[in-house]
């Protein structure tokens, strides 16, 4: 899932101050899991924002919505006339239900109420950690099923390196693991340590963020 | 900032609610710029509550729950604290101090401690340079 967190308010007023009539939308699937984007955090936003420019002698209308995916046109379209009503439209959604907004409702002013963090799952109530990056070249295969790339600090590909220590990694020992402790662990758990004598070539990048932007099409889904 | 102008107390039905019933078995009646809302357990408290309790004008509120060991929930006590301090954070961000929510753990049987708790938060009002951090949990 598309871990993502609130926006400090004062970010927030900072851009829907000033408008008349605030749409604050949210969604019901990534960020409602993570507790940042969801019915409940739009009705927390939405009512802090009242708060806060009831304070400052302004009484704008707010209005709370939430769509199923902010990421798809189907769900968002739904959000057509609510949209044209509003001056602004706050999008407690990540950074791919805000550009859905914006690119389905090129008219409208829209704002995000979130910062997204990474992709990751929750490993118990209230945390989140980041599992994936997306390389488009998964190797999970090769490491026991833990991500090196994401995990490791380094993202090393032949590790572990000199900074690790009783298992944990030197960047923040307290709070994260040596990835190829992990990995050791695991395969040495599996029967597979001798995954561990083959040499990884450096990794083809291209295929993640570094070869650009990215666009995936099934041509047998393209009618 | 002088005393409460408009308070509201989310209490737990387990705890300060059955307190409150006794209390009124015996002809007392809350004063009436204190109004009070019936929690069925402090695990169903949401900050969310607190923070429209504020939009609807209150000025101040006072969560009141179990005594540790004594949820009926295990740990909708210490959940309820936890939502507490969260509106505060949230209240913070908005400009309202966060004192202006208190917690409480309270018991059944604690009948004569319900209005003097009551009538102790409703009438605190710290001293301006304590304002932001003093509170009555």
């Amino acid at each position: 899932m598309i871990v993502a967190e609130r926006k400090p308010l004062a970010e927030i007023l900072s851009n829907v101050r000033g408008a008349g009539k605030v749409l604050v939308v949210g969604c019901n699937t990534c960020v409602a899991v993570c507790m940042a984007g969801g019915e409940k955090e739009v009705a927390i936003t939405a009512t802090q924002l009242r708060l806060a420019l009831r304070k400052e002698g302004l009484e704008p209308q707010i209005t709370e919505r939430s769509v199923e995916r902010q990421c798809e046109r189907e769900f968002v379209a739904e959000l057509g006339e609510a949209i044209a009503a509003h001056d602004v439209v706050l999008s407690m959604a990540c950074g791919v239900g805000v550009q859905t907004l914006v690119e389905e409702f090129p008219d409208a002013i829209v704002y995000p109420g979130l910062n997204t963090t990474f992709m990751g799952r929750p490993e118990e109530r209230g945390v989140w950690s980041e599992r994936c990056i997306g390389c488009g070249n998964c190797v999970l295969d090769k490491f026991g099923g833990i991500c090196p790339i994401t995990r490791c600090a380094k993202g090393l590909l032949n590790g572990p390196c000199g900074g690790s220590a009783n298992g944990r990694c030197e960047v923040d020992p307290e709070n994260t693991p040596c990835a190829w402790q992990l990995i050791y662990d695991r395969l040495a758990r599996i029967g597979q340590l001798d995954r561990l004598m083959d040499l990884e070539p450096p990794k083809d990048w291209s295929t993640s963020r570094h070869g650009g932007p990215r666009k995936m099409v099934r041509k047998d889904m393209v009618l | 900032m002088g005393a409460s102008d408009r308070m509201v107390v989310m209490g737990c039905a387990h705890s300060a609610g059955i307190a409150r019933d006794e209390w009124a078995a015996e002809g007392c009646v809350l004063p009436d710029d204190i109004e009070w809302v019936s929690l069925p357990c402090g695990a169903g408290l949401d900050e969310l509550h607190i923070l429209r309790a504020f939009e609807s004008g209150a000025d101040r509120v006072m969560v009141l729950v179990c005594n540790d060991g004594a949820c009926q929930s295990v740990t909708g006590n210490r959940w309820a604290e936890k939502r507490v301090e969260e509106a505060r954070r949230l209240l913070e961000e908005v400009g309202i101090e966060g004192w202006r929510v208190a917690f409480k753990t309270i018991s059944p049987t604690m009948v004569t401690d319900l209005l003097p708790s009551i009538e102790a938060f409703r009438s605190f009002a710290p001293a301006q340079d304590e304002a932001s951090q003093e509170g009555t949990s």
